[in-house]
């Protein structure tokens, strides 16, 4: 078991890869009664064309069987439903799909390993039968229709349709209505045996536990499994260009609503380098102290300050900043003209690295948030300690070289919402 | 003031708040809500929007909240600050109590020049609230659950929406926004809660210390008229938006007499998964994505939120109406009342694993003079028993049906 410890922020972690390939992260914290797990498995939305391994066949699956699948594999074939259990030991229980992975979790106070007795089982024993599947399908109609109420939904969406042509993440996670229309058990079976193979599969423990102890009983629960082969997926080719500068979408809401993105380009670049540089740039420049966040306030063209989003996989990687504004526009054209052109000082560097390193040290407070925080970077390859070693590190020429190269007026697009 | 420290190493960061509380009026709601916004954007330390933010940062991105919230008829001004605790800190600093001189500075040294605040501040100010107030309407399911508590406790202080009317914004200028802050000191009730690992040495100047010692009285604690018709049947409110799925919101009164089995009954009702709601509307029927309800304690009301097609209006309604039945029947398993209890039991050990919950609940249960810990609030959520909540759900009425259609 590998053990990595950071000082300054007083964590530590345990990381174990098991026999049949699965990883094991664990978080200790001795201090709090709450305990959380999550189980994730390396599929998203953006896993829709892949050979499986073991028959060695090529397959494709409509938009949104990630998320059919994490919906039907609560209910077991004695008739119970697995949620319902959890919630019954007292135990918060939920499962989510993003772009790039599908994860299990609950969390509590009382009845951990009766929690996860169950979380096993379930998530190890799949029963989907033509009814079940069908069923199904009216919920998450619903859910899919509920999205399309969410202005900030659509927002999101058509801002990936505007940096990405054929790019899977400009997918709707739940799919639509007529995809959905074609999933069948047997798709969910052959996505299951594809995809929730241990060798693919991450669990994240945060909670007061003992990293030997924790293992072993993860062990017992686990059934046997060869290692698998890599599994091979397939992606549209690279796109080296934006797809459409502007989109606009009629919601009637009040206050339009919109978000700036830009394409990250550097293929090369040590990405949690580039995601800490994205946050003071966002900060130096556009944040609440900046001069050009002060005009803008003081115009009343925003209310309060931007989000800033970096968001990457293997297959995408964006920066994006949304807010609420009167005449988005007027507000894109400052922003991104700040961006390309202002200079970052030695004050707002250093504030914003401050800033940073507290956000940081805040996300360690919560066993939601760090075992959640754990699951997402290590899907992607990364340690999430490496943030803190690295904010230590970075230096003010390596964000001004970021800045010259991503922020480009010609790179960026805007979604609006109005 | 009231002052509450706890002191714990469960967290990485202290939380500090600071709550004046208020009767909820009409007159003055639309006032309070632009207090905290105004009071957040200068003091006399730090005089403008950048000087605040720069602090911030500088005490390594501590978070400032602020806002208002509406708490049986009371209206509470919240101010909250959430620093990384000393012992992360990289240059000795002193956050904790760097952290409530700000929270204090904010709220009680405003900045003010000839008698009034600053005009341009409060312009923006209002400007921006116009805008929430006028956004009401983007987030349908919020709208609707609004429209719901709206409509069921219309010409009460409850009715009333927590940041206040476009009209009553209008009226307000720089100098009574100020004269109404001075004498709204010296009315409202004010508590401190300081939580984390550096509580202990945290101070209040003494100065400070003796202002907002009030209890107040709120003699006009009123649950909500009955709103049905001369046919006996609850008020229905259909109201047109553009959405492609319907909102439907019920609201029922519920007896005060028991809030525990009140509480029960709510979590058998709609709490979770193993709940009726969940059960019928979404598991058996699949008429919604999500189905529930949420019991609103310090007003004796249970709001039921569910999300359908838009042409199951009728049969939605007729499910749900089955399931207040069902429970005043009688019809509810062990099973039904054990897994709600649980859940419910959870939630409350868990609102002792976060810092800003357990404040929120010390501080309701100070207010409303029920003082309960959470273990005896535990221990009195395991007294009830099925008969109780028979009893409850026998005195449960629809007040309101509200649906937001296409």
């Amino acid at each position: 078991m590998e053990l990595i410890e950071n000082k300054q922020i007083d964590e530590k972690i345990y990381i174990e890869t098991l026999e049949n390939g699965m990883k094991v992260i664990i978080i200790p914290k001795e201090n709090t009664n709450k305990k959380y797990i999550v189980w994730g498995t390396k599929f998203g939305s953006i896993d829709n064309h892949f050979i499986d391994p073991e028959s060695g066949e090529e397959i494709k699956v409509p938009d949104g069987v990630a998320h059919y699948l994490e919906h039907k594999m609560f209910e077991q074939e004695n008739g119970v439903d697995s949620l319902y259990k959890l919630q019954a030991l007292g135990l918060d229980a939920n499962a989510y799909t993003t772009n790039d992975h599908t994860a299990y979790l609950f969390t509590g106070t009382e009845n951990f390993y009766e929690g996860l007795d169950e979380l096993m089982d379930y998530v190890q024993h799949p029963y989907f039968t033509d009814e079940n599947v069908e069923k199904e399908r009216g919920i998450i109609g619903q859910e899919i229709q509920r999205y399309d109420d969410e202005p900030v939904w659509s927002l999101y969406i058509n801002s990936m349709k505007c940096l990405y042509k054929n790019n899977p993440i400009t997918i709707d996670p739940a799919g639509t209505i007529e995809t959905i229309s074609h999933i069948t058990k047997e798709t969910l079976y052959s996505c299951y045996n594809t995809f929730y193979h241990p060798t693919n599969m991450t669990m994240c423990i945060a909670g007061d536990f003992k990293s030997e102890e924790i293992i072993e009983e993860i062990k017992k629960r686990l059934l046997k499994h060869d290692k698998e082969g890599e599994i091979k997926r397939f992606y549209p080719p690279y796109e080296e260009d934006i797809n459409e500068k502007y989109k606009e979408k009629k919601m009637n809401v009040n206050m339009p609503i919109f978000m700036i993105g830009y394409r990250d380009f550097m293929k090369d670049m040590n990405k949690v380098k580039k995601d800490l540089a994205v946050k003071i740039i966002f900060n130096s420049i556009i944040g609440k102290c900046s001069k050009t966040y002060k005009s803008l306030y003081d115009e009343g063209l925003i209310m309060s300050e931007l989000d800033c989003d970096f968001e990457f996989s293997d297959q995408y990687s964006h920066a994006l900043f949304s807010g609420e504004s009167k005449e988005p526009k007027k507000v894109y054209d400052i922003i991104i003209n700040a961006l390309q052109n202002e200079k970052i000082t030695t004050e707002d560097f250093e504030r914003s690295k401050k800033r940073i390193y507290g956000e940081i040290v805040t996300q360690y407070e919560d066993v939601e948030e760090v075992g959640r925080m754990f699951l997402s970077d290590s899907i992607r390859g990364i340690n999430s300690l490496e943030y803190i070693n690295e904010i230590n590190k970075i230096t003010l020429d390596e964000i001004k070289d970021i800045q010259n190269k991503m922020f480009k007026l010609d790179k960026s697009i805007l979604s609006v919402v109005d | 003031m009231f002052i509450n420290k706890t002191v714990t190493n469960k967290y990485k960061t202290n939380e500090l708040a600071i709550f004046l509380t208020l009767p909820l009026r009409k007159e003055t709601i639309t006032k309070n809500a632009l207090l905290p916004k105004v009071l957040s954007r200068g003091t006399k330390n730090l005089k403008d929007q950048v000087e605040i933010s720069k602090k911030l940062e500088n005490m390594y991105g501590t978070n400032l909240n602020c806002g208002i919230d509406k708490a049986g008829d009371y209206c509470i001004l919240k101010f909250y600050i959430q620093c990384i605790g000393n012992k992360y800190v990289l240059n000795n600093e002193n956050l904790a109590q760097d952290g409530i001189d700000l929270l204090l500075d904010i709220v009680f040294n405003p900045l003010v020049e000839n008698d009034k605040f600053d005009d341009k501040i409060v312009e923006q100010e209002k400007e921006n609230l116009l805008q929430i107030i006028q956004s009401k309407k983007d987030n349908k399911e919020k709208y609707a659950f609004n429209r719901c508590i709206e409509e069921m406790f219309k010409n009460e202080p409850y009715g009333l929406y927590k940041f206040g009317t476009e009209e009553d914004l209008a009226n307000i200028n720089s100098k009574d926004l100020y004269e109404y802050y001075k004498e709204m000191l010296k009315q409202c009730r004010i508590d401190i809660f300081v939580y984390g690992m550096d509580a202990e040495n945290i101070q209040v100047p003494k100065e400070l210390e003796s202002l907002g010692n009030i209890d107040i009285v709120n003699d006009n604690q009123q649950s909500s008229t009955n709103n049905s018709n001369s046919n006996g049947e609850p008020q229905l409110v259909r109201e047109s938006a553009d959405v492609t799925q319907g909102k439907l919101i019920i609201g029922l009164n519920v007896p005060n007499n028991d809030k525990f089995a009140a509480t029960m009954y709510n979590i058998v009702l709609g709490g979770g998964a193993n709940s009726k709601l969940f059960q019928n509307v979404r598991e058996k029927q699949g008429l919604a994505y999500s189905a529930g309800s949420m019991y609103v304690r310090r007003k004796d009301a249970i709001f039921i939120r569910t999300g359908i097609e838009l042409q199951n209006f009728e049969k939605t309604l007729e499910v749900i109406k089955e399931q207040l039945e069902a429970i005043r029947n009688g019809n509810i398993t062990e099973d039904e009342i054990n897994a709600g209890r649980e859940l419910i039991i959870a939630s409350l050990r868990m609102i002792q694993e976060s810092q800003e919950d357990i404040i929120s609940f010390n501080f309701d249960q100070e207010l409303f003079g029920e003082k309960l810990k959470i273990n005896e609030y535990i221990e009195k959520l395991q007294k009830v028993t099925k008969d109780d909540i028979i009893e409850t759900a026998k005195n449960v009425k629809i007040n309101t049906i509200y649906y937001l259609e296409n």
